[in-house]
């Protein structure tokens, strides 16, 4: 990406950023929150980083590779996540097992 | 902005401490990352001010560095920032005396964790007020933005392997995923919305699939539990009501 096109990509991320934090602020200053609303948003996080690393594991390009390399590291990913709760522990687990298993399954 | 005293801008340090102490390490990665995809210190510094979220600019990031395209990029930055509409909505109870000028800067800098600060004081603390809940968010803001541009600079003199940076952040969203699980419900939602994304993927050919994927199954999950809401609403009209309290 050109030097300019990150400036226009900032302008724009500043707008998807802004927008859904100033309008609900004005918005629900004098209504409740629509209980569909709240119910949705409970669901699109944990879409979004379930689509995020699927992408990552399984598509090189726009196609789809199986590598054991990422399946093996992202599985003990998810252990270690699960059993320890600590994002810099996982990172670091992360990091130590992809350049391992790189060196294992090419 | 009217001066505080000694004391009031004591209790906003107080407050705001554990966050600067936390987006240090966080904002030295993300300068650096930003850094791996070309951005220079200026660029930095307005998207640390403008974007102003931990998640928004690794996302960015991670993007970037998989070549997507410009409106995959916004889109999926704004379904992330969504969650702040929610925030904003629980907080803007407590805002209901402030001007619009006041309502527009606060949303500004407010962010996942110190809205976590200013929700709990506004619980807690009486003489709390939004004069001092936008110093936290002004003071975090401080902390996030001096950490990623001190990353952006550094970059400079650190040689990183940027697969393996990449790695670091497809294993965050992994850490963020888990900490997401719930319940079985959502569990499944972030299994149709893998699967969906890669099949989407690989038809499309654009990572714009990666967004048609998070809207699909967030709406299925969603959907999925209206359903089942109902269908129990139906069989026993008692159990619905226990639920909710």
């Amino acid at each position: 990406m050109s030097e300019l096109g990150i400036y226009g990509l900032i302008f724009g991320l500043f707008l998807a950023a802004y927008l859904p934090r100033v309008l609900p602020i004005f918005y629900f200053s004098k209504r409740q929150i629509p209980s569909w609303f709240h119910e949705w948003m409970k669901y699109v996080p944990i879409s979004l980083f379930a689509a995020l690393v699927a992408k990552d594991v399984f598509i090189k390009g726009t196609a789809f590779e199986w590598r054991w390399s990422h399946v093996l590291t992202v599985g003990i990913v998810f252990f270690i996540a699960y059993k320890s709760r600590s994002m810099v522990i996982s990172v670091i687990t992360g990091l130590i097992a992809i350049y391992l298993t790189t060196i294992f399954f090419g | 902005m009217s001066l505080m005293s000694k004391t009031d801008f004591r209790k906003v340090w107080n407050s705001v401490l554990p966050l600067f102490v936390s987006y240090l390490p966080l904002g030295l990665a993300s300068g650096i990352l930003l850094q791996s995809v070309h951005f220079n210190v200026l660029q930095t510094f307005l998207i640390s001010v403008l974007v102003f979220s931990g998640g928004g600019q690794f996302l960015v990031v991670s993007l970037l560095a998989t070549q997507s395209s410009v409106s995959t990029i916004l889109m999926m930055v704004f379904f992330l920032e969504l969650r702040y509409a929610l925030l904003g909505a629980t907080l803007s109870h407590y805002l209901k005396q402030e001007s619009n000028r006041f309502l527009a800067i606060f949303s500004q800098s407010m962010n996942d964790e110190n809205y976590a600060v200013n929700h709990l004081k506004f619980l807690t603390d009486s003489s709390w007020d939004a004069q001092k809940a936008l110093w936290v968010n002004w003071l975090s803001m401080l902390a996030w933005v001096l950490a990623n541009v001190t990353g952006t600079i550094s970059a400079h003199f650190v040689k990183i392997d940027s697969s393996l940076v990449h790695f670091a952040l497809t294993a965050m969203f992994v850490y963020m995923l888990v900490m997401h699980v719930k319940n079985k419900k959502r569990l499944v939602a972030a299994l149709v919305s893998a699967i969906l994304a890669v099949c989407f993927m690989i038809t499309i050919k654009n990572t714009f699939g990666i967004v048609l994927a998070t809207l699909v199954a967030s709406y299925a999950g969603h959907s999925f539990e209206q359903w089942q809401h109902k269908r129990r609403e139906v069989a026993n009209p008692t159990v619905i009501v226990e639920e909710q309290v």
